[in-house]
């Protein structure tokens, strides 16, 4: 058991024990480190300026392995635990420029230079994954797709796109080259090995190595949180709204990291979006489409599924996903293992069907087969990394390849109820039909008494309403009626 | 790095540039927060007896412990904390000071601040209904609008109705105030206005502005909603300062700041118009009413400034606009990019697209019918300025042309008939955005050029950098004129210890003002100079200052005139290389040539300076010609005009409003510009803030007035994302601008106004509906998904009763 969290920041290794641990990184940079190049505008992850890179070396055969960019001013130093990160102010080499630095100050693509750092953070994200696929450039759309969680105000972007299409990897070294070594590697691996217990009057944060030790101390500790990756925790912490004070995080639990796609999908509780979206891009792009105007990359790359999951936002956006997939929640708890319908997870608003001395382990689901359609919408004011309005994603398994007959029917929105839902009323007046105009018709009338939706900064409830129909009506319209 | 990089560049990526929160820690060092109202309107009390209780908290304060309680930069009517009542939800209740920011952020929690509600304007309506208005109303006429109307072909009245927008500086308000010795304060601030920034923390402190030095060394963002309302911030800081002796840093987190500051002013304008079966305007009555919030701020000048841009780029012989400012219970709104001039060219537009409508024909074709043309008298706007170097019709032609609008229009038309899925819409728009403040006697600036020993110079002006590049293009013209590379020298942080009485950095005139000081400095230093090259060039080096001036073997060099004295930066210059010549002395690539000798200016200052030659120099500069009558409403208000035009075509999802912004080109002249790249940074940059304006960026409030939209999260600046897929900006090549420095245009604001040209295509898009055969849909700013789908499928929503 170790009583520290260990990482490497730009190459040094940092202790952190008692209630420094507890802070945010972007705090911990700018006030303790004096590594102001890290900058503070939001502080809920909706802005990309502190933005740093994260190597977490213990997840083999991702995407994943290397330095990727995260936001630093919701996350708390705890979680990043056996991690090798990276600030702004490692990318100089001597008095020479990184490519991502360059290629900024020769395109023009800082102004007031307040989001410049980060842009540079995320864009060297890039860069290393680039240098290590071999690939020799960036194209418009690999650019946009990086840079989709910064803000600037300044430039209108366009200088940021062509400073990163002009980015000349061929002359650039990796980060991971330049600081990545041996003392490291052995380091975060023997931290990785044990885990790990910071405990003060104020502050606790535990990360167990298994499962059995996760659920003994959760069922000792109940006033506990568990904490994946904070990136809607540290949002509610930095407004002040919760205090995060005692933790546990499954982060050194091996197991949950896996991904496995044998008979049913398995899809462990620290997957990230980012792991995910690579997983089932080929097997449902129309997943790994939605997924990419979620979120920004920084959070993606962090945030993990289950912690979707088990937030039970109702305008969460991976809910719907898993409940017209017809996926199971997998829960442990001191009585041992379960597996629950997610149409059955959700109860009420922020309320979920998780006891307290559960974990959510996972979650399990089919593929959608040969003869299934499967669409996700998302609306939301602006198109990308904004929270939605309302979204619906529908899975339907027809009788046959001729895609007439509806066998099987899930149909799943957030934004419009107290949790996420389930649309089951539409679900069985469809179940067996044969789609035609006038049962289409049938069902957007009826539909609307299967929920009421509110009015609320992002909406008003007649636009769901209306946005509800719209998507049904869509989604028939491009599977049968065309 | 190019020659015409920011020159902060480097250390912006390197994330060393300094913000006034990066200034490292004190010792003794507090931290301020501030408790805000989150009722419109209503009496308090306060109790914070709870807060002091925390053994981290060191000070509340509250109105009682401010001097003088009160400013405002036009009107002095706004409490910097308020007393016994509030006016807005944000505004400024208490102040806490902690010895952390996260003690502060906790503590301001425990404030309890017990609320007697009272009547609140919540809207320009509200204002209206009760006559709750700031200053009087005001016009501006000319010809006789009456029998415009009564002989017009066609009429058509209409309501524009356009939302606030934030700022959304990345960088918060912040300031750190240190107490010095003998009661003075220095206040390192993220503002505009360092001068009024200086008066309001002198003022509200009851201090001389002798005793507080305020300094700007640049702001992360600004766009006007820096100019005035930084001052409250750092006047805030100050007084914890100089009550507790210590430093005292208010850095307002994203939330904060959004909820206590102003936005661009809501505007609510009603109007009438006039023309014939072409399209073309004979009478325009347009009456403007903006929501100032609960304080007067900047709302009237916004107002002069909408009221001013209401013709657009159009002729209009019988015109009369009204302006009027409603007092509500808002956040008091303030100056953004554009000032008042978006919300009136937002009219202009729209009344133009209303028309072409009506009679079946292109927008285009409208406009082209009523641009401002030299021809038969049609360049005079309604306040009686002619409007001169008129290139409109130029850039009408060329865009036109460029863009390939007619096949574009063809086939969009086409692509309508085709799509259940999407509709497309396609839009070109003008500005001809007036350059000067509207107020004469901000039409001045000062500068400070110094030539060290070793030849390097230092240059201080009252300029704020926000981003824009106005240190770049200052430097760029300064060492240019000495013959020097840029990095020869630097522009240091703006204070006011250095130049006094400054006007803010604001309505596009940083490089204008500041630029004209600061050439007018150097030339100051190059005129003695050249004189003192031509003696010395005479003769040899060993009889130079440094061979001899230690023995005082020799008379020294004295020249005879010290002083230059000119009020204009193009006077004696050379309008190719934009240098002047003094003495037939030339200044090149760092060397100072007279008659065929030479000398190394490193050594001609070394030899200056051996002869006393003054190596610094001070100047002042004010624009001429602006005689501008406000009470009658007419006369030159400015020194000239930024012209341009943009088209933009976009496509909207008839499932559910959203809008994407396909193709934008905009073409612009910005006369001779001194440095190329920055100037398209402005334009690519003010676009799409103006895009963000009339499309996702929707300020959404309770019934209390407190802003719901006030984080990112909520409030949706454009994204990477957005940037249109086509995105061309070009400028024309125009050499003729005699009346600023150096030939350059103003480039910070007009291209922000060419935005609209992407609500007027959304518009566009919406004509094609069959919804609108007989009639307009005027959707509001901002066209968010949910506006545009309310306008496509106004029958959808019918059925549900909901707001």
């Amino acid at each position: 058991m170790r009583n520290q969290i260990v990482f490497y920041l730009n190459g040094k290794r940092h202790n952190v024990a008692g209630e420094q641990a507890g802070m945010m990184l972007a705090d911990y940079l700018r006030y303790d480190q004096a590594l102001t190049g890290t900058k503070v505008v939001c502080a809920e992850g909706d802005c990309g300026a502190c933005s740093v890179l994260r190597y977490f070396p213990h997840v083999s055969g991702t995407d994943a392995d290397n330095y990727i960019a995260i936001n630093s001013c919701i996350t708390p130093v705890a979680t990043l635990d056996a991690s090798s990160l990276l600030t702004v102010e490692s990318l100089k080499d001597g008095d020479r420029l990184h490519e991502a630095q360059r290629s900024m100050v020769d395109s023009h693509g800082s102004q007031c230079g307040f989001c410049t750092p980060g842009f540079v953070m995320a864009l060297t994200g890039l860069v290393e994954e680039k240098l290590s696929k071999k690939q020799k450039n960036i194209s418009d759309k690999e650019a946009k797709n990086c840079l989709t969680g910064n803000l600037c105000r300044c430039t209108g972007y366009q200088a940021i796109i062509d400073a990163a299409t002009k980015v000349d990897l061929k002359i650039e070294k990796t980060l991971k080259d330049r600081y990545y070594d041996k003392e490291q590697e052995n380091a975060l691996k023997e931290a990785y090995a044990k885990s790990v217990l910071v405990e003060t009057p104020k502050f606790s944060f535990f990360a167990p190595k298994t499962m059995a030790e996760a659920v003994a101390y959760l069922d000792k500790n109940p006033d506990t949180r568990i904490i994946a990756s904070s990136t809607d925790l540290g949002v509610v912490h930095n407004k002040r709204k919760i205090h995060l004070t005692k933790l546990l995080s499954l982060h050194l639990v091996d197991e949950l990291y896996q991904i496995s796609s044998t008979d049913k999908v398995r899809l462990g509780a620290r997957v990230t979006m980012t792991e995910f979206r690579h997983f089932i891009k080929d097997k449902v792009p129309d997943i790994a489409n939605y997924l990419d105007i979620f979120a920004s990359p920084q959070i993606k790359n962090i945030a993990t599924i289950v912690g979707n999951i088990a937030n039970a936002s109702p305008i969460g956006d991976t809910p719907p996903i898993f409940l017209a997939l017809g996926a199971n929640v997998l829960l442990h708890g001191k009585n041992g293992k379960r597996s629950l319908p997610m149409s059955e997870f959700f109860l009420d608003y922020r309320k979920t069907a998780r006891a307290s001395d559960e974990i959510i382990t996972g979650l399990e689901f089919d593929l959608p087969g040969k003869n299934s359609s499967f669409k996700a919408f998302k609306n939301s004011n602006r198109k990308d990394l904004d929270i939605s309005a309302m979204n619906m994603v529908i899975q339907v398994d027809w009788q046959d390849d001729q895609k007439e007959v509806v066998k099987e029917i899930r149909i799943a929105a957030g934004g419009i109820a107290a949790t996420p839902l389930r649309l089951k009323k539409t679900e069985d007046t469809l179940r067996g039909q044969k789609i035609d105009q006038k049962l289409f018709e049938k069902i957007c009338h009826d539909v609307h008494q299967e929920f009421t939706p509110l009015s609320d900064l992002r909406a008003s409830s007649a636009y769901r309403r209306v946005l509800v129909e719209n998507y049904l009506m869509r989604f028939f319209k491009q599977e049968v009626l065309a | 790095m190019s020659k015409n990089s920011h020159d902060s560049a480097h250390t912006h990526v390197a994330g060393t540039s300094e913000f006034v929160d990066d200034r490292p820690i004190m010792r003794g060092e507090l931290f301020m927060d501030v408790v805000y109202s989150t009722h419109a309107h209503a009496k308090f009390t306060l109790d914070y007896s709870e807060a002091l209780k925390d053994e981290d908290v060191v000070a509340v304060y509250t109105a009682a412990d401010v001097h003088h309680n009160v400013w405002g930069t036009i009107f002095k009517d706004q409490p910097l904390i308020a007393k016994d009542v509030v006016q807005y939800a944000g505004e400024a209740v208490a102040l806490v000071v902690a010895k952390t920011t996260v003690a502060a952020q906790y503590a301001k929690q425990k404030v309890k601040v017990n609320y007697q509600d009272l009547p609140a304007v919540l809207s320009i309506n509200d204002a209206k209904k009760h006559n709750s208005y700031i200053a009087d109303k005001r016009f501006i006429e000319r010809g006789d609008i009456k029998s415009a109307f009564a002989k017009a072909k066609h009429t058509l009245s209409g309501e524009v109705v356009i939302q606030g927008h934030d700022h959304f500086y990345l960088e918060s308000q912040v300031a750190i105030a240190y107490p010095l010795e003998d009661g003075q304060v220095e206040v390192h601030s993220s503002s505009q206005h360092p001068t009024e920034t200086q008066h309001v923390v002198a003022h509200c402190l009851g201090l001389d502005a002798k005793d507080v030095v305020v300094q700007v060394k640049r702001m992360g963002g600004g766009f006007g909603g820096k100019e005035s309302q930084a001052a409250p911030i750092a006047a805030m800081a100050a007084l914890g300062a100089i009550k507790l002796n210590r430093p005292v840093r208010l850095c307002l987190t994203k939330d904060d700041d959004m909820v206590m500051t102003g936005k661009r002013n809501p505007f609510q304008n009603l109007y009438k118009v006039a023309f014939d079966d072409d399209g073309v305007i004979d009478g325009l009555e347009v009456e403007l009413f903006s929501d100032g919030g609960a304080y007067a701020d900047l709302s009237t000048s916004i107002m002069e400034r909408a009221m001013l841009h209401s013709d657009n780029a159009y002729f209009i012989p019988n015109m009369k606009v009204a302006g009027q400012v409603c007092k509500t219970n808002h956040h008091p709104h303030t100056a953004f990019r554009g000032f008042g001039g978006p919300k009136g060219v937002a009219t202009a537009e729209i009344i133009i697209e209303k028309i072409a409508h009506h009679l079946g024909l292109d927008p285009l074709e409208v406009r082209n019918k009523n641009v401002y043309r030299d021809e038969d008298g049609r360049n005079i706007t309604h306040y009686n300025q002619i409007v001169k170097n008129n290139c409109l019709p130029k850039l009408f032609e060329k865009i036109e042309k460029d863009c390939h609008y007619k096949k574009r229009r063809s086939e969009i038309t086409k692509f309508n008939q085709e799509s259940d899925e999407f509709v497309k819409g396609l839009s070109i728009t003008p500005v001809k955005f007036g350059i000067s403040f509207t107020t004469r006697f901000l039409n001045q600036a000062n500068a400070m050029v110094i030539i060290h020993l070793d030849s390097t110079l230092q240059i201080a002006t009252g300029a704020t950098e926000m981003g824009q590049g106005v240190n770049a293009r200052i430097c760029a013209m300064v060492t240019s004129e000495m013959g020097l590379e840029r990095s020869h020298a630097r522009v240091m942080p703006t204070r006011t210890d250095k130049n006094a009485n400054t006007s803010p950095t604001a309505a596009s005139s940083g490089t204008d003002l500041n630029g004209a000081a600061a050439l007018l400095a150097v030339r100051k230093i190059k005129h003695r100079l050249s004189e003192f090259a031509s003696l010395l060039l005479e003769l040899p080096e060993a009889r130079w200052p440094s061979k001899t001036a230690g023995l005082g073997t020799e008379a020294e060099i004295a020249i005879k005139t010290r002083n230059l004295d000119s009020n204009d930066p193009n006077e004696g210059a050379d309008w190719k290389s934009g240098k002047a010549t003094y003495f037939g002395v030339e200044f090149k690539d760092g060397v100072v040539t007279c008659k065929g000798r030479s000398i190394n200016f490193p050594d001609l200052i070394r030899e200056a300076y051996l002869s006393r030659v003054s190596l610094s120099d001070y100047a002042h500069y004010s624009i001429p010609g602006i005689e501008f009558n406000k009470l009658e409403g007419s006369g030159n208000a400015f020194l000239y005009f930024t012209q341009g035009v943009a088209c933009s075509e976009v496509t909207l999802n008839r499932d559910t409003g959203e809008v994407k912004v396909d193709q934008v080109d905009i073409l612009m002249d910005l006369g001779r510009p001194v440095n190329l790249d920055l100037d398209v940074g402005q334009v690519s940059g003010a676009f799409i803030q103006g895009m963000g304006w009339v499309t996702t960026e929707n300020l959404v409030y309770n019934d209390q007035g407190y802003l719901l939209s006030h984080a990112p999260s909520t409030y949706k600046i454009p994204n990477i994302q957005d940037t249109p897929r086509v995105f061309n900006i070009e400028l024309l090549e125009n050499d003729e601008n005699y009346a600023n420095v150096r030939g350059t245009k103003a480039v910070g604001e007009p291209p922000l106004l060419l935005a609209i040209s992407t609500w007027t295509a959304i518009n566009n898009a919406l004509t094609y509906l069959p919804t609108y055969k007989d009639s307009y849909p005027e959707v509001r700013i901002p066209a968010t998904s949910e506006n545009v789908l309310r306008a496509m499928a106004p029958q959808a929503f019918s059925k549900w009763s909901t707001p």
